[in-house]
Order: C-alpha cells, then structure tokens, then sequence
C-alpha cells in the first residue's frame, strides 16, 4: 500500500523535474533569436555613431551613480500568452537604470514599479492601488494594456495622477490626464487609410481584431473614407484566427482589384491573415495592403517574404530605427544593448515607446527645482512639459491642459524590403477629417502640430 | 445573399480547414481507440515541437531535421506522460483520464509562453517547401501543403483503422484500451503495447503538429486550442469511429467557410462546430442514454 | 461539533472585519475576487463532487451572469439584491434549458458537450460584448470613447464595502448549498454518486435531481457573475476566455470536490496565488505549470483534493510528531533529533 502512495507522488516530481529542464536547457533559444534580430546590421551609416554613443548621456552626471532618497515610478502592462507588453515597461527599466547610474534626478535614483495584470479588470484595478498604497509611487510611466486606462481611469483622476503610457483603450486619448507617445489603434489605421487613399484606391476594407472598442476604432477610418468618397467595409474577427484562409478571401473579394485591405491586429494575427492571402496567391489582387502600428516589426518583415515589398504599407507611429541616425536613436540603441537584458524584442517600436515615455518623465523630473518629490509637484511636471523634442516623435510632444490628448499625431508609414521595415512616406498628419482628431487640434492650437525641425 | 461565385473559393478554403480539423480529430480519435485516453494535449503537444523546429531553423538548422525534431519532441513528451500517468490512471473514468491529459496541456502551455515570448511583438512562423507552389482553383491558389494535410488525414484514417482492426498489434492495443487488467491476464504484453501506443501517438501528434503550424498558425494558444474545434468532429463520430470523424472534420469546415461571405452570419461562424456537435449528439442522444464509463461498460 | 461551529464563526468575523483592516486594498480587491470565484468554484464542485457532472463551461456561465447583471444595473435602477437574484434566475433558466437535452448524456460525453456549449456562448458573447450603457436589449454601445461604470451597491461603493458585501453574499449562497446538502437533495447526489442504477432502483427521480443540482450550480453561478460585474466595473468578452474553464476546473479538482472548503481552497488558488506570486515578480506562466501538475497530482493521488488531503497530511503529522515526543526520554544528548 505505502509502496503505490509513494510512486505517484515520484511521478509528479518527475515531470516536474522534466519542465524545470525543459526551461533551464531551452531558456537560450529565445534569447538567441532575439539577438539574431536586436543587434542591427553594421550599415555605414550607423555603426560608427553607435560605437562613439556613450549611455552617460541619459543622466546629468555621468558616471555618478545616484544615492539619495528614492523616487517612486510605477507601471502596468498587460502580459498574457499571445499578448505582452513587458518589453515596454523593461525598456523604461532600462533607461531609470541608465539615469540612477549616471547621476540619477538631482542624486535621487529612480524606482520603477511594474504591475502586470492579464486583462482582468479587478486584478488592474488591484494593481494601481498596489502601486499607490503599497508602493507609494508619485508617478505613472508606461501603462501599456488592452484595458487599462478604461478601470483606472477614474482612479487616477481621483488622486490627481496624470500617466504617461503607450496606450490601446479610447479612454487613453479621450481623457483629461492619460496621455500618449503612440496614436493608438484609431488613429493608426487613420494613418494606414489615409495613405491607402492618397493611393487612389477605389475601395477599402476595415479588418481588425475584435477587441473592446472596435466601434471608436473604425469611426476614425469610416470618416476619412467617407470624406474622400471612398466607399469602406468594417469587420471584425474573434483571435486567435485559425481560419485565416477565408478572412484573407473574404476581404480580399471585398476589397477587389483596385482596393486596399487595411489590417488592425497584433502582429501574430496580422501576420496568418497575410501570410494566407501569399499562400492562396491572392496577395496581388488587391491594390495595396495597410497595416496600424502593431505590424510595424522586423519579425514581421522576416516572416513575410520579398512579395511584400511595396505591397503592404504600415503606419509608423516612431521614427523608423534603422534609418535613423540621430544622437537620441542611437543613445536608444546603446542603451537597449547595455540595460536592456530583459527587453525581449530587441530594436524596435515596443522598446521605442518605453524608451520614449521614460525619456519624458526624466525630463519632467529634472524640472523640478524645489526638491521635493511628491504626487503633486511630479505630476504637476508631467503636465508641464510642453514642445519636448523626444528625438523619436514627428512631433514635439506637448501634455498640455486639454480635456484630451492625442500628442502624437502625425506619423511615418514603413513598408518591408526583404527582411527589414524600411521608410515609404515622411511625417504626415493625420487628417483632421476625423472629428477627435480635429477636437484635439481645436483645443491645443499649434502644439498639436509642432513639427520636429528637420 | 451573396451570388454561387462568391461560394466558390470558399468551397476550396472550406476543405483546407475541414483538412485541418481532420487532422487533430482524427488523431484524437486514434489515440482513444489505441490507448482509451482522449489526448487533450494533442495541440499542445505538436505546438511545443513545432516551436522547437522554429528555434532550430532560427538557430541555422535545416528544414528537415528541425521536422524531425518536432516529431522526436512531440512523440518524447507523449511517450513520457503515456509511460508517466498511464498505468496510474488506467483503472479510471475515461473522464478523468481525459482531464488528466489537460492538465499536461496547462504545464505545456505555461512553458511555452514562458519560452516563446510575445512580449517584443514577435511574430514567428513556420515554411514548408511546399507552401509556394499549387495548383489553382476558382481564383485562388492551393498550396501543396494543404493538400498534404488532407492526404495526411485520409492516410491516417485509413491506415491506422487497418492498422488498430488487422494486425495483431493493433487488436492488444485496443483490447487495452478496453481494458488493461484483463489484457494483461490474457499474456500481452502490456507495458510494450502501451509504449508502442503512445509512441505512435506522439509521432502523429508531431506530424500534424508540423502540419496545423504551417497551415493555420505558429501560435502556442492557437494551436493548444485548436483541439476544442476538432473534438466536434470527434464527438459526431461518438469516439468511435475514425472514417466519420475524417467526415465530420470536412463538413464542419466546409459549413465553417460557405458561412463567411453571408454578412448576417459571418461573426458568428467560429460557432459551427460547436453547433454541429452539440446539435448532432442531442439528435444521436434521443432515443438512448450515451455514455462512457466504466459502471455501464 | 460546537467548537468547529465556533471556529468558522470567528474565522468569517476576521475575514469580514479583519482582512478590510489589516490587508492593503491590492490585497483586499484580490480577495473580493476570492470572494466571487469561491461561489463559481462551489457551483463546479455541487455538480462535480455531487452529482458527478464535470462541466468544461463554467466561465461560459459565469458569463451569462455578469451579463444578465450588467444589462439590469445599467437599464433599471433595481436595489443589487434584486438584481443579483434575478442575474442568478436567469443563468438558473438558461442553464436548464441548455443542461436538460444534455442529460441524456454521461461521463466524457457531457463534459465534452459541456465544452462545445460554452464554446458557443463565448462566440457569441464575443459578438455582442457585455453591455455597457448602450441602448437596446444589448445595451452596447460600440464608439463610446468613456463609456459610463458599472453601478455599485449604495451601501458598499467603496473597495473595502464592497469586499464585506462579496463575503456576505458569499456566506448565503454557501448555506443556500449547505441546507441542499443536509437535505434530501444532498442524499439523493449521495445515492447517485454512488451509483446511479442503485438510485433509481430505489425510486430517486436521477433526471429531477441532476436538474435540481444544474439549476442551483447556475443559479448561484449566475450571483456570482453578478458580483464579478460590480467588482470589474467594466467588463469585456475578454475577461472569460474559454481556457479559464480549464484552469478553473483544475482548481476547484485540487482544492477539493467533496467539501465546501474546498472551494474556498479553490477560489485561493486561482486569484489569490496569482496575485501573490505577481507580487514576488514571478511570471504568471509559472501558475498555469502549477495548476497543471496539480491537477496531475490530485488525480493520480488525492482525488478528494486538498481540502481533503491537507487536513489528513497534517493529522499524520501530528501523530508522527506525537509519536516522536512520547518515545524521547530526558535529552541526554543520545539519538539526533
């Protein structure tokens, strides 16, 4: 009897044992796969800048590791199977980590809080109390979650927070202290139509993935279609896909020859539907494909093959990094290469954003003059930075006093060239057709358009 | 109502994904004839192996040893749990030998999100040579690797089926699935059988593991999933019967994809097999009481 | 007897007067989380401990009930009591209608069918979203860019109130399912689990009292989503994916199917170790590898789950402890201890 008690429980820790081995001796292949994809290939542009950047620059006092009495940043990202935004809060780790090293805020070292949570209302809300009550956090910095900014939207009202996040729900851009580095799913695919159109397509289909708010996402494309008369078809699709052959027929028999499907899903799922229409042959008989932002990665660029070239067109809501050469894209790079060990994705646009968002808080920070660091006078600094050149941006980017923001309104669009997100259009502003879009510019006049001087 | 043209590259869409389904719920339905377990880690199992294939072919491994290891990897894991929790389990509820096959698919599951992050916007895939190139059909182009999918399911059907009503092998495997006890009083080899049967399991798991990755998505939740949507078909054919799940499996697929193009319909057409199943064992259900399990055996 | 009575008495005054006052709100918002899944979790277990009806659906479920609960507190201004009986009433009625056909079916069978029908609802709850003030019999209103909350009880809108309000409505469905049980439905499960031939045999109407059993794992169930609405204060499709009936399951299976702790157990399990283990940094992949081997374990081992077993494991300990103090003489420094 004793002998079948005990054997049962071996076999538990036998297969046990066989996970933690699965873990320990396979932990290296995700590692190397996003090695083979961070480091960018030496280009004669780029790879001198890179080795003359040192990460010093990000702090006021390099090489002065910062001692004094902590500040307190927190963060909540959404991390479940299929959807994780941790790169973005690890990024802005990165960069504290970069500052405390480098003389930190006035000597004080930066603490960074990271929340995650699993699209669980309660759980989010959970976790901004954890952070204000527990953490004792003085400021909010790279929210980055499917609902987020809807459950605690009116907690940090309540407290006087003003969160910098890289944002998904409308209450992210629709509210009087959430305010954004990204344009969001809206206004993205704004920027995919708006191009599809500049393309003279004679029809567009809306696809995109059926998340909370697909109503206030496909109001800003229906709009912009509607005022240049091009007729336009909105659906939605259940994720994970798993019938991505008759989505890719569906759309592309809406679209016809001379019409453009424009996508708005994560880049796993945009990348079956694409993937499908190469495989059915399809691809070519659209005009042109588009793409919001999530589609803007090089993993995606790998996996699409060259017929994508100048076929799918994606909206690029941060400086395209390969491409770019200037001081503050390369402090990025050095400094995703020294801090950024628990950045998974390597380069690219979710490491920007959290680079970004951090950027601007340190910024905030370092205008404090009296010293004392508390929910009123950081948050009163987030509120005050007005025209920062985030190096990153089309943009200045201005918080300002606004019942909404939509900071960064104006975008790139990137396209693949064999393996690579490469620039097909320059800054544009998304059209003001779309009626928050022209809110937002009514209530923040010239800031809202501040062109980065070139 | 959209006009007979609009149909037909769904007809031809519709059997891919009726192939797809087919795959898993015919090897769902195998793995029960040969081992009395409903194999609810059957997706997961094959996405773990077509990740690791990934991994190799991103480390610099040809194709075809990266395969290979995904059937190794899938074939290993289910030979590991069959030897593990089978016979623990074998005088059970086939109910609770099924759960028991879920709870290897949450630890698969955990550890492939652990392994295979999303959090940097990867998005990762797998190519077989045989995805560019095909034939067309009303517009649109079918790749060889669909079609390998549909064959690999119509070889499975019929050749497992020989195999389980043939050979001698076979008929032990079934007869201990029925029951072990006394299959092992009538001098078979049990513990031979049973390894033999979850290795070939595990192999065809990592087939169509390999297959589903190509053909539908490189994602862990996708793939671990994707055995709900097959267990319909398996439940049309009542567990016992691999040809009508084969059957099954291509009609819900084809109902799946010709309700696509009808606007009114379309967000509801992941329903299908569910609808069907459900519909289908109620109808089955009337005039008797159905069950499995071991008090009524 | 009496004294267990006094110590679950004491137990449920700290939680409802205690854990508000010691705990942080992360904590205490946590914990009305455990306070909500530990109903769903006693509705799973009724119907698997008692009755032996494994349901792969039960999110699907709870679904309903949110739902039911949300469209009344947006479209009517019903005092919460109201409308959380009237959120279980209508999950009880969609639960029976949709269990009844599937009774026919047993085992595997119906935890399958189980699993094709949630599958169903989840569609088609993706397809018409929770409301959330709209207008219409769906109340969802797509392009709301800040859609109105949730409302809250009066007497409990604040996080704390609301975690005693949890509790209490918690504790009453526990002894709603407590007087089943002590009853004579309690004993016709009893017969039926043991063996259904035998219990119709001696006359118990089998059909009548698995509905009996569905209508109130639905009925509460359905409370609880109501609940679950007002702790969410929004609530999207995405909440209740398919695959948190699994792990669902799997907690209710560990924490035990034949006690009412072991829901409780159950419901500490799924949200308050999660909540915990995010605390410490660990990832929560690390969990669903829990769960899943629990679920391994328990059946391979325990299969009356942990309420069952720890209890036991720790009367072993104290024999085997008792045991060791009686056999040591005066320390002399002899045997290690």
């Amino acid at each position: 009897m004793n002998r079948h008690r005990h054997a049962p429980s071996a076999r538990i820790l036998i297969a046990a044992a066989g996970v933690a081995l699965a873990a320990a001796g396979c932990s290296s292949s995700s590692s190397s796969t996003s090695t083979t994809t961070s480091t960018p290939p030496p280009s004669a542009t780029s790879a001198p800048a890179v080795a003359a950047v040192s990460t010093s620059q990000c702090g006021t006092k390099p090489g002065v590791a910062a001692t004094g009495t902590p500040i307190a940043l927190g963060g909540i990202v959404t991390n479940q199977p299929g959807t994780s935004f941790t790169d973005i809060a690890n990024m802005a780790n990165a960069y504290f980590a970069c500052v405390n090293a480098n003389g930190g805020i006035n000597g004080h070292p930066i603490k960074y809080y990271i929340e995650t949570e699993q699209t669980n209302p309660t759980q989010i809300a959970a976790d901004a109390r954890q952070l204000v009550d527990t953490d004792h956090v003085v400021g909010i910095v790279g929210n980055t979650s499917i609902i987020e900014c809807a459950v605690d939207t009116p907690y940090w009202a309540k407290l006087g927070y003003y969160v910098i996040g890289s944002g998904i729900a409308s209450q992210c851009w629709g509210t009087p202290n959430n305010i954004t580095v990204n344009m969001g799913p809206r206004y993205s695919s704004d920027g995919a139509v708006q191009y599809a159109i500049a393309q003279h397509v004679s029809k567009i289909v809306f696809d995109q993935s059926n998340v909370p708010g697909t109503g206030y996402i496909a109001a800003g494309p229906n709009a912009l279609a509607k005022a240049a008369g091009v007729p336009i078809t909105d659906l939605t699709e259940n994720v994970p896909i798993s019938d991505a052959d008759s989505v890719a027929i569906k759309e592309v028999d809406d679209a016809g020859p001379n019409g453009a499907v424009v996508l708005n899903f994560t880049p796993p799922e945009a990348l079956v539907i694409l993937k499908a229409a190469q495989t059915l042959n399809i691809e070519d008989h659209v005009k042109l494909w588009g793409c919001s932002t999530p589609c803007n990665t090089d993993f995606l660029a790998q996996s699409l093959g060259p017929k994508w070239n100048d076929k799918l067109f994606v909206n690029a809501e941060l400086a395209p990094p390969d491409s770019t050469n200037t001081p503050t894209m390369n402090l990025y790079k050095a400094i995703l290469k020294q801090y950024g060990k628990a950045v998974s994705g390597g380069i690219g646009s979710f490491s920007q954003m959290g680079f970004t968002e951090a950027e601007i808080a340190v910024h905030a920070l370092e205008s404090i003059t009296s010293g004392t660091y508390t929910v009123a006078t950081v948050n009163a600094a987030f509120k005050a930075v007005t025209n920062y050149n985030t190096g990153m941006l089309c943009q200045l980017w201005t918080f300002g006093n606004y019942p909404m923001h939509i900071a960064n309104n104006e975008d790139y669009t990137v396209t693949p060239d064999n393996g690579k997100m490469v620039q097909a259009q320059g800054c544009t502003l998304i059209s003001s057709v779309d009626p928050q879009i022209a809110a937002y510019r009514a209530d923040a006049g010239t800031a809202a358009l501040a062109p980065v001087a070139p | 109502m959209p006009p007979w043209s609009d149909f037909e590259p769904f007809i031809v869409s519709g059997l891919a994904l009726g192939g797809v389904y087919a795959l898993s719920g015919v090897g769902l339905v195998v793995l029960y004839r040969a081992t009395g377990v409903l194999y609810l880690a059957f997706g997961a199992v094959g996405a773990m192996g077509a990740l690791v294939a990934w991994s190799l072919v991103q480390a610099g491994a040809p194709g075809w040893i990266s395969w290979l290891v995904c059937i190794a990897v899938a074939a290993l894991i289910t030979l590991g749990y069959g030897l593990l929790f089978g016979p623990p389990l074998s005088k059970r509820d086939p109910l609770v030998k099924a759960v028991a096959t879920l709870g290897l698919t949450l630890v698969l599951y955990g550890v492939m999100d652990l392994l295979w992050t999303t959090s940097g916007g990867e998005a990762r895939s797998i190519t077989l040579p045989t995805d560019n190139s095909g034939f067309t059909v009303a517009s649109i182009q079918v790749n060889w690797t669909q079609v390998i999918g549909l064959a690999a399911g119509v070889v499975i059907t019929a050749a497992t089926g020989a195999f389980l009503r043939y050979t001698n092998l076979g008929t032990a495997m079934r007869a201990m699935a029925n029951d072990r006890e006394i299959t092992a009083t009538l001098g078979v080899p049990v513990r031979k059988v049973e390894a033999a049967a979850w290795l070939g399991c595990g192999v065809l798991a990592g087939v169509a593991g390999l297959l589903l990755a190509d053909m539908v998505a490189l994602d862990a939740t996708t793939l671990t999933f994707l055995v709900v949507s097959s267990l319909a078909a398996v439940l049309i054919a009542r567990l016992r019967s691999i040809a009508l799940t084969f059957a099954a499996a291509i009609v819900i697929g084809l109902v799946h994809d010709l309700i696509t193009p009808i606007t009114s319909l379309t967000n509801y057409r992941d329903m299908t097999p569910f609808v069907l199943a459900a519909v289908a064992l109620l109808v089955v259900s009337r005039r008797q009481v159905m069950s499995r399990s071991r008090e009524e055996a | 007897m009496r004294i267990r009575a006094a110590v679950i008495v004491a137990l449920l005054a700290f939680v409802l007067f205690g854990i508000p006052q010691l705990f942080s709100l992360y904590y205490v918002d946590t914990m009305t989380e455990v306070a909500v899944y530990s109903i769903v979790a006693l509705g799973l277990g009724v119907l698997v401990g008692r009755v032996g009806l494994v349901s792969l659906g039960q999110v699907a479920v709870l679904a309903i009930g949110a739902w039911s609960a949300a469209r009344l507190l947006f479209a009517t201004t019903q005092p919460y009591p109201v409308v959380l009986i009237e959120a279980g009433l209508i999950t009880m009625v969609a639960g029976v209608v949709i269990g009844l056909p599937a009774l026919r079916l047993r085992g595997l069978y119906l935890a399958l069918i189980t699993l094709m029908l949630a599958g169903a609802i989840t569609i088609v709850l993706d397809t018409i979203n929770f409301p959330n003030g709209g207008r219409g019999f769906l109340g969802y209103n797509g392009s709301a860019i800040t859609p109105p909350a949730i409302r809250l009880p009066s007497i409990a809108a604040s996080d704390k109130a609301y975690f005693q309000y949890s509790v209490v409505v918690a504790i009453v469905m526990f002894l709603l399912v407590f007087a089943h049980i002590r009853t004579r439905p309690g004993r016709a499960w009893a017969a039926i689990r043991q063996s259904e031939p035998a219990a119709l045999a001696t006359g118990i109407n089998v059909t009548l009292y698995k509905l009996w059993a569905l209508a109130l794992a639905s009925f509460i169930t359905g409370v609880a989503g109501g609940l679950l609405a007002g702790a969410s204060h929004y609530l999207y499709s995405i909440d209740f994916p398919a695959q948190n009936s699994i792990i669902l399951l799997g907690v209710v299976l560990m924490g035990g199917v034949y006690s009412m702790w072991g829901a409780v157990v159950a419901a500490l399990l799924y949200q308050f170790l999660p909540a915990l283990l995010q605390n410490w940094g660990v990832s929560a992949d690390w969990l669903t590898i829990l769960f899943g081997l629990g679920v391994l374990q328990v059946l391979t081992t325990a299969p009356a789950g942990l309420a069952d077993q720890v209890p036991k494991d720790l009367a072993r300990l104290g024999r085997l402890l008792r045991r060791r103090l009686a056999r040591a003489p005066a320390p002399a420094g002899g045997d290690p201890p």
